[in-house]
């Protein structure tokens, strides 16, 4: 059980020291954001804490209304601990899909099996490792707030950091062990997204029925529902054991069941499996064109993926569109944000708040597809794909220019869908948005894209291992100074640094003809330099 | 003159702490079967890579048809058919489609020849490439090798995964080729397998080339673990064991014998003509043994390296 239990550890540290980075950070941000933007006395922060709730009431879909706002336990509970409990179900979801049926695709729960280790051991040593990291993670968060308080010059209980960094490690626990369970009733290529399904279903049932009475009487099914029971951050909050034991005993038989489950199915299949049609052998090669033509090959074989972003980036940018007015007109009648918002928007309205907000976070969204395909890359060039792929009689040059197409074309589909979604829903919802402004801001995400595509796939070649890391965490603090930069005041050059600065405001102000040039210069430079290394470099050694 | 199939002079790939390649003069003569014989870790691999150009050489240089296989790695690959060591993911993809798109970046291929390798070894290709076993990855990968009918075949431990029935088809497809006047560079670490096909070998240890042997050689180098029982109450013929030619480190205990024999199993068989041999066990040791056992022969000429 040790041994299982730290080679489940090992297995997962990178997850861990990652997440538990992005909770210290996030909570620290959003601390020391507080001291900046609410104001010194009472009367600013009770104005700003009266802001933030009429704001929060526009985002109750994604997470609860905020108590207290006007104190930074309460505004930190909203805005740090109401995320991080996103935040901790995707790391669960990851983490325990991975620790299933990926490490049976890597061979590694035959070997443990094979080494002795019974199968409700190996359950328990995962969710013991997991809830390790959960712990580590979630103290990682409370430690970024009580440093957050510090700089702001007050004081908070390290009890009340402590038990709301408890109450985000068991709902980290309780959705991973659910993960455990839903992963063992699927194939293993499925057992991601049908758990993914499954858990995003609970987070709405609970979510949703802020806004629909008819969910109410299902929300007890949700996770998230006791979670939220629990505020010790809020003056006056506390953290409810109830609620918390509740979230405890459903991780417990969800582990208890995805055991039993695991007990009964055969390795490498799920619980259930159905009797699979029987099919002639063929030893005919495809025929499909689509495999003769360089690019478009790479495009094809990644479709179910493309098309996944396409409409996941469309439904969304259409549902900022239908949620711009209802927030923006409550927002216009607080004075107190006048400065706040002008920070950000000129001219048209709905047009600035679009571009700050939508394409702000679609930029976020279109850096993550490209970190996804160097992702790709790089797992390519590890496993020895590359190796017989260049086993042919094509440089290595090409291999580098076909990449990139492949991710611009990838990220045109991408832009011009979800951009043709936002020009339509916009014209239902009569928001008036330039075409050609709205064809621009949309088609500037090509270079854009293939600004984290080229450095990563010059990283790609140099340390591969740490690539995606490194670009991840590149992608979040560009995002993050782009977005907090204004309101913290920092430095020019600092802002200009992010590759978000970089794409500008193209709905509202047109497109940075500077700021395109340094991309496109960023992408030539970046593609020739990656060229001239993958030319160089060693191949599966 | 002939060019040579494969040339390389003091080839060389240093990873550090004595690990990698050094130093390897290989002459290969075009149609010629040349195995390439190396315990784990040897740098059979390493070599491979580099005759592919998928590695750099830290010094030295080699050639494939006189095209020097760094510079003119892509117009090398068009003469080249390779196995590697270990195949790569393809995810759900089927055989076909990986196929089609390996044939596609190749260029040339023949449907027919693929249809042929495939039906020959048995491969479905319908099936998605994450649900073939080991033993059908190996095939595909012996498949997308001899597709376009290479003049060269790199082979990094082709019959690993393969059951004795498609280790039968593979090396008749190898004698075909053979025959069709490819020439083939064989990797392996089992001495039975480059036996039988080779010409010669080329034996490599922790990245230096230890000898070429030809054949008679070969089977000097190999030897067998015998343990025999006879009959309960029954001499062992021990003294004729012992002088049997070939036979060597004879224990006797009671009415079990242990014994290696070097080369034919005639004159041991001679030996026990007329005992009753109630059991008889071949060992055949693992290149590594076979490796000490050598050096143990021929410790005063030849230096034992790193």
């Amino acid at each position: 059980m040790i041994a299982a239990y730290v080679l489940a550890l090992r297995l997962g540290r990178w997850g861990i020291a990652g997440f538990g980075a992005v909770a210290f950070v996030f909570t620290l941000v959003q601390t020391v954001g507080f001291y900046k933007i609410a104001g010194r006395t009472e009367a600013e922060r009770q104005a700003f804490g009266r802001s933030m709730s009429v704001l929060a009431s526009q985002f109750t879909v994604i997470i609860p209304p905020p108590v207290r706002p006007d104190t930074v336990g309460g505004y930190v509970q909203w805005r740090a601990f109401g995320f991080l409990a996103i935040l901790f179900a995707i790391w669960a979801l990851a983490s325990a899909s991975g620790a299933t049926r990926g490490d049976e695709e890597r061979g590694i729960v035959q070997a443990l099996l094979a080494n002795g280790l019974l199968r409700p051991t190996m359950i328990a040593a995962r969710i013991t490792a997991f809830a390790t990291g959960a712990i580590v993670a979630a103290l990682a968060a409370g430690a970024g707030l009580l440093v957050g308080v510090a700089s702001g010059g007050e004081t908070f209980s390290t009890v009340l950091a402590l038990e709301a960094a408890v109450a985000a490690a068991v709902l980290g626990v309780c959705c991973y062990s659910l993960t455990l369970l839903f992963a063992q009733l699927t194939s293993a290529r499925n057992s991601t997204a049908f758990a993914g399904v499954i858990l995003l279903a609970l987070f709405l049932i609970n979510s949703l029925s802020r806004t629909f009475d008819a969910l109410v009487p299902w929300r007890w099914l949700s996770p998230f529902h006791y979670y939220e029971q629990s505020s010790p951050l809020v003056p006056g909050g506390t953290l409810d054991m109830r609620a918390t034991l509740v979230l405890l005993g459903i991780a417990i038989a969800a582990a208890v069941l995805a055991a039993l489950a695991f007990r009964y199915r055969d390795v490498g299949s799920p619980l259930i499996t159905l009797p699979a049609a029987t099919t002639r052998a063929s030893y005919e090669t495809s025929r499909s064109p689509v495999w003769q033509v360089p690019v478009v090959r790479d495009l094809y074989e990644r479709r179910v993926s493309l098309l996944v972003w396409t409409a996941g980036l469309s439904a969304l940018g259409a549902i900022f569109v239908v949620l711009t007015k209802s927030i923006v007109k409550p927002l216009l009648a607080i004075p107190e944000l006048a400065p706040y918002f002008a920070i950000f928007i000129n001219g048209n309205i709905y047009a600035s708040f679009l571009g700050f907000i939508w394409f702000g976070f679609a930029q976020l969204l279109m850096a993550g597809f490209a970190i996804t395909q160097v992702a790709r890359w790089t797992a390519e060039d590890s496993d020895g794909r590359l190796e017989l792929v260049l086993s042919n009689p094509i440089s290595r040059a090409r291999v580098v220019v076909e990449r990139l197409i492949a991710l611009a074309l990838g990220a045109l589909i991408i832009a011009a869908v979800s951009g043709a979604a936002v020009g339509l829903e916009s014209h239902y919802q009569s928001i008036d948005l330039s075409s050609r402004r709205l064809a621009e801001a949309s088609l500037l995400f090509v270079p854009f894209t293939l600004v984290f595509g080229t450095i990563g796939a010059l990283l790609a070649s140099r340390i591969p291992r740490a690539t995606v890391g490194i670009l991840g965490a590149f992608a979040f603090a560009s995002y993050l100074t782009v977005q907090l930069g204004p309101i913290f005041k920092l430095p020019v050059w600092v802002q200009d640094i992010s590759a978000f600065k970089l794409y500008g405001q193209p709905l509202s102000s047109g497109v940075d003809q500077t700021g395109l040039v340094v991309m496109l210069v960023i992408v030539i430079a970046g593609l020739m330099a990656s060229a001239m290394v993958m030319e160089r470099r060693d191949i599966g050694a | 003159m002939d060019v040579a199939a494969i040339q390389t002079s003091k080839l060389s790939k240093n990873y550090g702490l004595g690990r990698g390649l050094f130093d390897l003069d290989l002459h290969v003569e075009a149609q010629e079967v040349f195995g390439f014989l190396g315990p784990n870790g040897a740098g059979k691999s390493t070599t491979i890579r580099c005759l592919m150009g998928l590695i750099r050489p830290t010094a030295g240089s080699a050639h494939i048809f006189g095209l020097d296989c760094i510079r003119d790695y892509v117009a090398v690959k068009r003469k080249v058919g390779y196995v590697p060591g270990e195949m790569p993911q393809f995810g759900s993809l089927r055989g076909s489609e990986v196929v089609a798109y390996l044939g596609a970046l190749r260029g040339g291929v023949d449907l027919k020849v693929v249809r042929a390798l495939a039906e020959r070894f048995n491969l479905d290709l319908s099936r998605r490439y994450r649900e073939y076993s080991s033993g059908n990855k190996q095939k595909l990968a012996i498949v997308l090798a001899f597709m376009h009918r290479p003049q060269l075949l790199i082979l990094d431990e082709p019959t690993s995964g393969l059951d004795p029935l498609n280790q039968q088809e593979f090396f008749g497809l190898l004698s075909e080729a053979r025959k069709d006047g490819a020439t083939v560079f064989l990797s392996s670490h089992i001495l039975s397998e480059v036996e039988r096909m080779c010409d010669r070998v080329g034996i490599i240890r922790s990245g230096r080339l230890v000898t070429i042997a030809d054949l008679d050689e070969l089977h000097s180098i190999r030897f067998h673990r015998v343990e025999l029982e006879f009959a309960p109450g029954t001499d062992a013929p021990v003294k004729a064991i012992r002088s049997a030619a070939g036979v060597e480190d004879v224990v006797a205990s009671d009415h079990f014998v242990k014994c290696i024999v070097r080369g034919s199993f005639e004159p041991l068989l001679d030996a026990l003509r007329g005992t009753t041999v109630t059991n008889l066990v071949s060992h055949e040791p693992n290149l590594e043994e076979i490796f000490l056992e050598y050096y143990r022969e021929t410790a005063p000429t030849k230096a034992m390296t790193p």
